[in-house]
């Protein structure tokens, strides 16, 4: 029985390739993320153990606030705290230690080095003591003079510079200024390795200035005497500064792999979901061509049986098909899951040393690919399987009979079932009840999706092929009226291929459809309630803070210019009852062992954006609707706020609130406006005269400057005079509404990229279903087609004929798709709107959707070129004659 | 009487010069047709008997354009088969020959009056209604037109087939084996309608049958055996046939 079932597997080698190709994608994708994810960390920990491989205790600030960018940000410590350290015993050298984002470098073509986007460019300040800088001096001096730099070789590199060279840095105090290049490091023992981002070195008080902290340090490191262990030394350190946080070398550095341990494991995350779409996909095309198979099978079968084959060797017999499919499947998905990695792994190493590019190979991901693989060939092949040993050994006289039974009562339950269940998930998922919201959307969304497999494909599969096919039929066309009904004779083959292709169709129409009502969303707020004719803005997100001070009041004395309103932006917690009771659920790091003194000191609370604003000039460059309270109320100590977003709170005007700052700690600030018109941004905008003293220096720097023109000047002229004031900062833009409104929507935009191309992947193994059912069913219909080419059906003819049917199975899975994916969206921007009103509307991207509907049936054509091909040459005769 | 060199050959509705067709090479070689020169006269109703393995199909075959001959020509018309490419040959099929098999000749997914109309809808012509009316009132399938394939009898399919074959005033009408698997009622309503199309609108068929009560319908026999023309006979009758097959001791 065996070796009848695998006999028959390898009389079909090229139908193996084509039902396991989907299954090597999918796992391809999970392995490879896997792979290059461990060969990844590994190398991101062992470098930035070489970063700070010299500490052996650092003091820093116990206070802290979580962002949504990983890395919390910390207070600063005082300079004189470097003394008090170095006079605690056991303590061989102190050194306060600047490390800060910031100034950007700057390239021969005046822009920013990178592009804003990638690893960080951080600034540093120079410390004597070998040990404790970050970094070996790989050629050249230390910087003596505040104009001096060192940089690393890999920047040095990039930039072509030399020792003596000027380099331009972009910066927030002075515009683009250019340093003398006195030397180059690199870490490691040599100094032959890079983590990709860019260190800067200055003198410490040229570094302090730049990121604007005179006289404070982000920490101390102490270095001990010989003799003496980090724990040894910590510990005194906790004893003689009690107040502040105190953690041995080695806790620091397990904090920071940590950190970007986390930030790799969101990746890999966001990277195997969709290796799991793949997967989810090549179920529906597993199961579909071993249904096929079998139906085809059925005189082989039955004959098998009449011979004396019981049916649990029938059902084993296809299983073990399954399993043989499933394994060449896993090994080919783990070896192209290796060829990934390392091609990755490869790209990286332009960015930073990476120690080996080849993965390593781990028991686990081979079981994994194993598991995966066999797993999910044979799960699909189960119900096949069950059905083949159901076929009765009378069959084997019949005639060859197609699989063209309706839908049977229990599908037709399972299925409505699944739709309801499915509803209902998600359902309470939106609605937040229920223990996992997320999941309980996520396994909504998988019901929803088996069921039009199940069923609603295959009861709208036929009708729904026929009126496609009408066009291709007009005048009596019989290539049309042929794909129409054979598209139409089998719907669940039908519906379960165009299953496959519904599934990335939807997930691609979900996220377009809420991308674009994302933008239209901010689009319309910030047409709305934006009443400034520029803003002069940052380039990039990463190049954060770098409109120098003093900007606004030059831009003030543009002509033509009538307000002026700088932006600041920041974090803070809020500790009102609601922001403690939503506070339950935000994750906080873990303290590592070893970390000593003074515990993190941030109290629970929920973390959110607040803006900085001039009240004087804020309300003219927006408009914020109708106000309660005026802009003259926002003194020191006070804050404005969204209506909505009070009223959720159940803030009123006049209450104090208390808010966390990480600068300052826990402030009663109250609300003095209560505004109408959210700008989309922050619910809560804080007076400069609030926002300075309570804002760590990183932030104290504007953000975005609006600006509004006087009536009846020449906007062209102020915005080419505004332009020339910023020409020579590559990090700094001026841009008017649209440009604005994109820059604050660009960021989807690079995400969908993403997205677009990942999930094209669901669409090509969806093709590769369509092509592998083709197949079939042309050598299912063999009789039939050499009958329609013995009277006189050409090759052309023929050809179209099979283009036809594709086009309509892709179509109709693009349809239903899109359908699904247009209702998941609407669910969606229903329940963010019943939260925030106004927040989000429902934007259809037409455009866009049409784009898809014919590139998924375009690609449907393309899948049907090569069964087309193969039909076409079909031998007629052999054709007529076959049984 | 001798066929092989009979010097009208070319003015029949379709026939053969020299046939030979053979499968297989060395010892696995198999002459199928082996010198076989036919004519099928205009507007007569040819059948083609022998034993089974005596190269009927494959003669039919060649002669219909749906196999190629190893030598010797073939022609339909005024049409030489050997020298059309595949495009010109499925053309020539459609337009000039009508087929019936002995089995699966309709289209399960059309309906019985797509698949008559199925060559002309090919070639993109409009069918002749009155010929159309005229042959399907003939078949007696007027009430059964909208009808798939899987829901008339087998007799009835065979009658669609027909009248498909026909359906284009096809040059000459092929039939391999027509009512091989009917019982002989529904056999005869077959042969009687084929048998009306020549004798009263004009039509040439020719009928490949191992049976001497089907071959009685027709004008002329002609008996093959191992790839050749051994005897032929014009107004057969069963009897005759039978007598003829027995002396040729098949
Ligand atoms: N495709 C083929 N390959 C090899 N031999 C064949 C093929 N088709 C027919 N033959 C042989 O050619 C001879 C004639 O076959 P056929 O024309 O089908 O006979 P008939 O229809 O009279 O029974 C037989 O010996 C048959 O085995
Ligand atoms: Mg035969």
């Amino acid at each position: 029985m065996f070796r009848i079932a695998l006999k028959d597997l390898f009389a079909r080698k090229r139908r193996l390739v084509t039902t396991g190709i989907a299954v090597v994608l999918g796992i391809a994708f999970l392995t490879g993320t896997q792979l290059l994810s461990v060969t990844l960390s590994d190398s991101i920990k062992s470098l930035v153990g070489d970063v700070y491989s010299g500490f052996d205790s650092v003091v820093r600030s116990p206070r802290t606030q979580e962002t949504p960018f990983g890395q919390p940000i910390r207070t600063l410590v005082p300079d004189s705290l470097v003394d008090e350290v170095a006079g605690v015993d056991g303590v061989r050298a102190a050194a306060g230690v600047v490390e800060s984002p910031g100034p950007q470098v700057v390239g021969d073509d005046g822009k920013v080095l990178g592009g804003g986007f990638g690893p960080p460019t951080l600034v540093y300040n120079w410390i004597d003591d070998d040990a404790l800088r970050i970094g070996v001096l790989r050629d050249g001096r230390a910087p003596g003079a505040d104009t001096e730099v060192v940089i690393d070789f890999r920047t040095a590199e990039t930039l072509g510079k030399q020792l003596g060279d000027q380099v331009d840095i972009a910066t927030t105090q002075d515009g683009v200024r250019a340093y003398t290049l006195v030397g180059i490091s690199g870490l490691g023992d040599d100094g032959s390795q890079s983590t990709g981002a860019r260190p800067l070195l200055f003198t410490t008080a040229e570094a302090q200035r730049l990121v604007n902290q005179p006289d404070q340090f982000n920490y101390v490191v102490a270095g001990a005497t010989d003799g003496e262990t980090q724990d040894q030394l910590a510990g005194r350190l906790s004893q003689a500064l009690p107040e502040w946080q105190v953690l041995t070398g080695a806790a620091f550095t397990a904090e920071s792999q940590e950190q970007i341990s986390q930030f790799v494991g969101i990746l890999e995350i966001f990277v195997s979901v969709f290796g799991w779409v793949a997967l989810f996909v090549a179920i529906f095309i597993i199961y579909n061509t071993f249904s096929i198979i079998i139906t085809q099978r059925t005189r082989e079968t039955a004959l098998l049986r009449a011979v004396g084959a019981t049916r649990r060797q029938v059902v084993v017999a296809t299983l073990v098909e399954a399993v043989v499919v499933g394994l060449i499947a896993a090994v080919l998905g783990l070896l192209a899951g290796l060829a990934l990695a390392a091609l990755l792994l490869v790209l990286l190493s332009g960015f930073f040393t990476i120690a080996s590019t080849t993965p390593g190979l781990t028991p686990g991901v081979v079981l994994l690919a194993v598991g995966i693989g066999v797993g999910v060939t044979v799960l699909s092949a189960v119900i096949p399987a069950i059905r083949s040993s159901k076929i009765p050994p009378v069959a084997a006289i019949g005639e060859v009979s197609l699989d063209r039974s309706g839908i049977s009562t229990s599908r037709k339950v399972w299925g409505a079932l699944l739709i309801i269940g499915g509803i209902a998930l998600i359902g309470t998922g939106l609605a937040q009840v229920g223990p996992n919201p997320l999941f309980q959307v996520g396994g909504g969304a998988v019901a929803i999706l088996i069921s039009v497999a199940v069923i609603l494909g295959p009861l709208l599969a036929a009708p729904v092929s026929r009126v496609l096919s009408a066009p291709f039929a007009a005048g009596g066309r019989v290539a049309g009226r042929l794909a129409g009904e054979n598209a139409a004779r089998s719907p669940k083959r039908t519906a379960a291929t165009a299953a496959a292709l519904t599934i990335g169709v939807t997930l691609v129409t979900l996220i377009a459809v809420v991308a674009s009502s994302i933008k239209a969303s901010a689009d319309d707020a910030i047409n709305q309630s934006v009443r400034a004719d520029f803003v002069v803005a940052t380039a990039s997100l990463t190049s954060f803070g770098a409109i120098p001070p003093g900007s606004a009041e030059a831009i003030r004395d543009t002509p033509g210019v009538a307000e002026v309103s700088p932006v600041r932006f920041t974090l803070l917690r809020l500790l009102d009852p609601v922001g403690v009771a939503e506070a339950s659920s935000t994750p906080t790091t873990t303290v590592p062992a070893g970390q000593l003194g003074a515990p993190p000191d941030a109290p629970v609370g929920q973390d959110d954006f607040a803006l900085g604003i001039d009240p004087a000039t804020w309300f003219d460059v927006v408009d914020a609707g109708e106000l309660q309270g005026s802009p003259a109320d926002l003194v020191a100590g006070t804050m404005a706020v969204d209506r909505k977003y009070a009223s959720d709170r159940g803030w009123r005007l006049g209450d104090r609130i208390p808010v966390y700052f990480v600068a300052t700690g826990v402030q009663q600030i109250e609300v003095a406006v209560i505004y109408d018109q959210p700008l989309g941004q922050a619910g809560i905008w804080l007076p400069l005269s609030t926002f300075e003293p309570n804002t760590l220096p990183l932030f104290n720097v504007d953000n975005q400057i609006f600006v509004t023109t006087e009536p009846g000047a020449d906007t062209a002229q102020v915005q080419r005079d505004l332009d020339a004031r910023f020409a020579d900062l590559p990090t700094v833009q001026v841009q008017d509404l649209q440009e604005y409104v994109e820059s604050q929507t660009g960021p989807i935009n690079v995400f969908l990229g993403i997205v677009y191309g990942l999930l094209g992947l669901a669409i090509v193994i969806a093709l590769i279903g369509i092509a592998n059912t083709l197949s079939l069913s042309v050598l299912e219909r063999t009789r039939e087609l050499g009958l329609l080419r013995a009277v006189g059906m050409t090759q052309r003819q023929l050809k179209r004929t099979i283009r036809i049917e594709a086009g309509i199975i892709a179509i109709f899975g693009t349809l239903m798709g899109l359908v699904i994916g247009i209702l998941f969206a609407i669910a969606l921007t229903v329940a963010i709107a019943a939260d925030n009103p106004g927040v989000l509307q429902f934007r259809l991207p037409v455009v866009q959707l049409l784009v898809i509907v014919v590139v998924a049936a375009g690609a449907g054509v393309v899948a049907a070129l090569l069964p087309a091909r193969r039909a076409a040459r079909m031998d007629v005769l052999e054709a007529v004659s076959s049984t | 009487m001798s066929t092989s060199t009979d010097p009208t050959a070319t003015t029949g509705a379709a026939g053969a010069l020299e046939a030979v067709k053979v499968y297989g090479e060395g010892d696995t070689e198999v002459r199928a047709l082996d010198g076989v020169s036919v004519s099928f006269d205009r507007g007569r109703f040819t059948a083609i008997m022998g034993p089974s393995g005596s190269g009927k199909s494959t003669l039919m075959h060649c002669l219909a354009g749906l196999d190629r001959l190893s030598s010797g020509r073939v022609f339909i018309g005024d049409t030489f088969l050997d020298e059309l490419n595949d495009a010109r040959l499925t053309e020539l099929r459609r337009d000039k020959v009508g087929f019936v098999f002995q089995a699966f000749n309709l289209i399960p997914t059309l309906s019985a009056a797509e698949n008559i109309t199925l060559p002309m809808d090919l070639a993109g012509r409009k069918p002749d209604q009155g010929w159309m009316d005229q042959i399907i009132g003939i078949v007696g399938l007027a009430d059964r037109l909208s009808h798939r394939p899987s829901e008339l009898s087998g007799g009835q399919q065979q009658r669609v087939a027909v009248a498909r074959a026909l359906a284009s005033r096809p040059e000459i009408v092929f039939a391999d084996e027509p009512t091989g698997n009917l019982d002989s009622r529904s056999g005869q309503e077959v042969l009687g309608f084929m048998r009306y199309a020549v004798s009263d609108l004009g039509q040439t068929i020719v009928m490949v049958t191992h049976d001497p009560n089907a071959a009685a319908y027709a004008d002329r026999v002609v008996f093959l055996a191992d790839g050749r023309i051994v005897d032929q006979m014009d107004q057969p009758n069963a009897e005759r046939i039978i007598d003829s097959m027995k002396r040729l001791g098949s």
